[in-house]
């Protein structure tokens, strides 16, 4: 009885903890995030911490369920998220096609790619002023703002992809009797597509910087807003609620954006 | 290899094989890049159903000449006429279908997609065409995951789905190993004799032209150098005598090309 006794224990051990590996591999990343955030929570208690410059996590916490409970948190998340998707939206939908435009026809190209480029390389930011001369201090303004912002890395990265796209593919499809819009669908948007992209992605990044500006200059709802408003009464852990807010609308986007390449590109290994 | 049952039973009746190929008459073909002639007045007519295997070194001209053919490069001067295979033609211009040396696989698209590219109703027919080049059962497979012969066997099925009367052949297996490429030259004669379309094959295989061809055209500064018929009995063994003597004449004729440039 003893050998068998002993053998199960040491045959269940390996499977006991290739299991408890498997259950902790995907938390392993936020390892990390928790041991900083039980350090502060440790430096707050024993004083080292001032509650002026940093409220310990628990207060944040607290803050977080009031403004959630009061609904107020909820207003100011809808409003900053159709800022920042109908930003996004414009943004990217005119990048895409003044990308495509572009990229399809040099003709195109020639007489506008050389202007693109000079817009470019002025700022989002560096435009604040002269927009709020534009468009004075309303929706308008941050509209403008977050989809100047977001256009250029899409239009960039979707006239190098349709200027990449294999050659060779193209001359095949040809020969086999594409043109036109067939050609584009089954080609050139395709071939296009992993760098559109990374300009999408980029993008998604981007949005959020803008749109923390944007609603700091002025807003009467918004994130942005909740924590100015918090600045002025020195409610520093509505601050820091702002901020966590802003931190994870940016992973949930990045996630969305990773999502959107599992699908359109899992023909591709490297995205499988 | 995996060759169709039915496919095969056809190739054994080498003598039932109805011709259904393009005719092709060249005149005066003229290519030229920058100051460079590329191909020098090419005059050149080859039958309905005859296999032509083009040779020739590196930068001689021939897959320019193969191109021009298929309509891929405009040519300077001369003409390319492609006639339809006699009485059952209906008059339609006759299909031309090319094989490059890489397979051109849209990687976005499943192996039977990419075999019915350009067809609007192919499916089934492409199916057929897939399984006579024994690829059905990886037909909803993307092309990343398969090997080089297997993607030019795809390549292969998507040129005949289209049922060429003119297949163009521009080093379709230079890529490949060398055990994969005689599979390859195997399942090409196959198909040719079953359907019997009218083929050109550009290759810098020596053995690979005497293998496949009914002729063999050598390539040397733009111009045709040499024109041999091959009357070898198919299928060619690679070991006898008659067909090593043939190998090493063209061979011993497309190196003193280069002893002479």
């Amino acid at each position: 009885m003893r050998p068998a006794a002993q053998t199960l224990p040491a045959a269940a051990r390996p499977a006991a903890t290739a299991s408890i590996k498997r259950l902790l591999a995907p938390l392993a990343p936020w390892a990390l995030p928790v041991f900083l955030i039980a350090l502060w929570q440790a430096a707050s208690r024993a004083g080292v911490l001032s509650n002026r410059i940093l409220p310990e996590p628990l207060a944040v916490a607290r803050a977080f369920y009031d403004l959630a409970a009061s609904g107020e948190l909820w207003t100011h998340l809808r409003v900053s998220l159709w800022r920042a998707a109908a930003g996004f939206g414009l943004g990217t939908a005119l990048g895409l096609a003044l990308g495509l435009l572009n990229g399809g026809s040099r003709r195109a190209a020639i007489l506008l790619d050389t202007t693109v480029q000079m817009v470019r390389n002025i700022p989002a930011l560096a435009l604040i002023p002269l927009v709020i001369l534009w468009f004075g201090i309303d929706e308008a303004a941050k509209l403008f703002l977050l989809s100047v912002g977001v256009f250029f890395p899409v239009y960039l990265n979707t006239f190098h992809g349709i200027r990449s796209v294999d050659a060779g593919l193209v001359e095949m499809a040809r020969s086999y009797g594409l043109s036109g819009w067939a050609l584009y669908r089954d080609v050139i948007l395709p071939g296009a597509l992993p760098s559109i992209l990374v300009g999408v992605r980029f993008s998604l990044g981007l949005v959020w910087v803008l749109l923390i500006v944007a609603e700091t200059i002025s807003a009467q709802a918004g994130i942005g807003y909740m924590t100015m408003n918090a600045r002025e009464f020195l409610q520093t852990d509505v601050v820091l609620v702002g901020v966590l807010l802003y931190a994870l609308l940016g992973k949930a986007a990045d996630l969305a954006a990773r999502g959107l390449e599992r699908r359109f590109l899992r023909w591709n290994p490297a995205y499988r | 290899m995996h060759i169709n049952q039915t496919e095969d039973n056809r190739v054994s009746e080498t003598h039932a094989r109805a011709v259904r190929g393009a005719h092709l008459n060249l005149r005066g073909l003229t290519k030229r890049y920058g100051g460079r002639t590329v191909l020098d007045a090419v005059n050149l007519k080859i039958e309905p159903g005859e296999f032509v295997a083009v040779v020739g070194r590196s930068g001689c001209g021939k897959s320019t000449l193969l191109r021009a053919i298929a309509g891929l490069e405009r040519p300077d001067a001369g003409s390319v006429n492609i006639g339809g295979a006699g009485a059952g033609a209906g008059g339609g211009a006759p299909e031309v279908r090319m094989m490059f040396q890489d397979a051109r696989l849209l990687p976005w698209k499943t192996v039977l997609q990419n075999v019915a590219l350009g067809l609007a109703d192919g499916l089934e027919r492409s199916r057929a065409a897939l399984a006579s080049v024994g690829l059905l059962d990886r037909a909803d497979d993307w092309p990343a995951a398969l090997s080089g012969g297997q993607r030019q066997r795809v390549a292969l099925a998507r040129a005949l789905v289209h049922e060429p009367q003119l297949l163009l052949l521009d080093e379709p297996l230079g890529a490949l190993d060398a055990l994969t490429r005689i599979e390859m030259q195997g399942l090409i004669e196959s198909l040719w004799t079953a359907r019997g379309f009218t083929a050109v094959l550009v290759t810098h295989d020596v053995q690979e032209a005497v293998v496949l061809a009914d002729r063999i055209l050598l390539v040397e500064q733009g111009r045709l150098a040499l024109d041999l018929d091959v009357s070898l009995a198919r299928p060619r063994a690679r070991g006898e005598a008659a067909f090593a003597a043939l190998e090493g004449k063209v061979l011993a004729r497309v190196l003193d090309t280069r002893q002479t440039s």
